[in-house]
């Protein structure tokens, strides 16, 4: 399945409605983007990624060193 | 004594009882409409809570706008729900000082929050019905989850146990992201867990008395305890709290509708994002912490309390409002006791009015200094105003009247550059870094030369009286066109 967002074909089923097999969740598993199948998904250009965008990402908060 | 509510459902009769809760009965889809629900109620005088009975695909129940208008947040405090904010606010005041009240702590069999519990097959879509909050949100998020964390280094010290709202998208069944923004209490905690390469562990509740998550996002101090600060806004009756189930210096909300366990996971961070944040714009992606469920307790029926946020004001912006302001004024009132009430309602604090008497020549400036070193300050205000003890700093029209009478730009505005900022202010460059603006609007007080005289005007002494005949003949004008009319 492909992702909406990255475009990489790492997307899963998440999990599918509690009651009535009203609808299903995915999540890519490259980019963390995840959708309802009910959904009209329309990723404005801006925030599309890439893998450069991924790599490029900064952290929040930054990770400390390691205290021995 | 005012009205105490121990868990959300008695503020949720409350509100339906002052006409401040609508249902929707009819079922619902997760996307848009919860979203563009909360959207609407915010573009609404003084908006009700809306609570969703039906969300196609889910079992249970979703509530938002809850803190939505100042009628509910009058009524969040147990008074009249047409109490001006100004008064508001000085009740806040008056009640602020009776902290700590030590929280009363329940035995386990006495917590609504434990009714269920789930430790295996942990899925938040079986309890919580998630849904996305604006188009272009990376996922479903947690916006109004109040999130309590230990210190790692001092773990039974309770003045230490943090309790604060940080928003979360769901990752998967039993994964979130957290956003613990550095200048948060949080943080710090984390950093010392990091360290050492362990995991922080965590219990987040949601759906829980008005006055809890009032607090878990109100900036006071890090030794200072949130449920403390409840009991005194109780106006002294305590706070019920109970200890998690997977960590013995933890402690949640008693009642709560939903508590999610579990910890987050050390030196790691993932993809977030985006998200819509409450300077009205995205806020972008970002590599953030995760969180591991390992279980969640949960009332019979539980109602999902959620928040919509965005394009000011929305429901955020009356929940941060005077709970941004009263620790700042209480934070620079206790060395600077000129300082006569802080409005920082606006966009979190990024904008700041203070209201001061000036002791001697420059103490305005001497005032935004004092504003800009508080735990919230410092980072959050970027444009600070100081107007003299006699303008209202609620009351935008007086503000402007100082600005534009009490302003010589080429020495009261002042731009200090480089310094601490918000991560989420759009116009922080880079991001969490940013310019500071003082602008003193206060009248010139000795040494300053005050070249100019300005002889205030003072109002007869015989206004009140007009005031009131004025009001009896509108009134009787009113009635008589509505008597016309039918």
């Amino acid at each position: 399945m492909k992702c909406p967002r990255c475009d990489s074909d790492k997307a899963r089923i998440m999990t599918k409605s509690p009651v009535g097999g009203a609808w299903e969740v995915y999540v890519c598993n490259h980019c963390c983007y995840s959708w309802r199948s009910t959904e009209n998904i329309q990723i404005s250009e801006i925030f599309k990624l890439n893998d450069e965008k991924i790599a490029n990402m900064g952290m929040l908060p930054p990770i400390p060193p390691l205290k021995k | 004594m005012s009205k105490v509510y121990k868990d959300l459902r008695e503020f949720l009769a409350t509100l339906e009882e002052e006409g401040q809760l609508v249902r929707v009965k009819e079922e619902v889809m997760p996307e848009p409409d919860i979203g563009a629900a909360g959207r609407a109620a915010a573009n609404l005088e003084n908006s009700p809570a809306i609570f969703f009975e039906k969300v196609n695909g889910y079992k249970y129940s979703v509530v938002t706008n809850v803190h939505g208008s100042w009628y509910n947040h009058a009524l969040m405090m147990g008074m009249p729900k047409q109490t001006p904010v100004k008064e508001q606010f000085f009740e806040l005041n008056r009640r602020w000082d009776k902290f700590p009240v030590p929280p009363k702590i329940l035995a386990r069999e006495e917590a609504l929050c434990k009714e269920n519990v789930i430790t295996e097959n942990i899925n938040l879509f079986d309890i919580l019905p998630l849904y996305r909050i604006n188009e272009q949100d990376g996922g479903f998020f947690l916006s109004k989850a109040s999130v309590i964390s230990g210190d790692p280094e001092f773990p039974e010290d309770l003045n230490k146990l943090n309790v604060g709202i940080y928003r979360m998208q769901v990752k998967d069944v039993d994964r979130l992201a957290i956003q613990p923004v550095p200048v948060h209490d949080i943080a710090i905690q984390l950093a010392k867990a990091e360290e050492k390469n362990e995991p922080l562990p965590v219990a987040i509740a949601l759906g829980v008395s008005p006055l809890v998550t009032f607090m878990a996002s109100a900036p006071v101090a890090y030794d200072q305890n949130e449920y403390e600060f409840v009991g005194a806004l109780q106006d002294g009756v305590p706070c019920e709290i109970v200890k998690a189930d997977t960590c013995d210096h933890l402690y949640v909300p008693a009642h709560a509708e939903v508590v999610i366990e579990g910890y987050i996971i050390p030196r790691q961070r993932f993809v977030e994002g985006p998200f819509g944040e409450f300077p009205g714009s995205y806020s972008g992606c970002c590599k953030q912490c995760e969180i591991q469920i390992t279980r969640i307790t949960h009332r019979t029926n539980p109602i999902f309390e959620n928040l919509y946020i965005g394009m000011p004001w929305t429901e955020t912006d009356y929940l941060v409002g005077l709970n941004t302001s009263i620790p700042l004024y209480k934070q620079i009132k206790a060395t600077m006791p000129e300082v006569v009430a802080v409005n920082a309602m606006y966009t979190h604090g990024i904008g700041v009015i203070v209201s001061t008497k000036v002791r001697y020549g420059g103490y305005g400036k001497g005032v935004a200094f004092r504003l800009l070193s508080t735990p919230h300050g410092m980072p959050y205000s970027k444009i600070v105003i100081i107007v003299d003890e006699y303008v209202d700093p609620f009351n935008l029209e007086q503000v402007m009247w100082a600005l534009t009478t009490r302003v010589k730009p080429g020495k009261d505005v002042v731009i200090i550059p480089n310094c601490p900022g918000m991560v989420l202010d759009p116009s922080s460059n880079p991001a969490g870094m940013h310019d500071k603006l003082i602008i003193d609007a206060t009248t010139p007080v000795a040494p300053e030369p005050n070249p100019r005289s300005c002889e205030m005007l003072v109002p007869s002494p015989a206004t009140p009286k007009w005031e009131e005949i004025l009001r009896q003949l509108q009134s009787a004008a009113q009635k008589k066109q509505e008597g016309n009319r039918l």
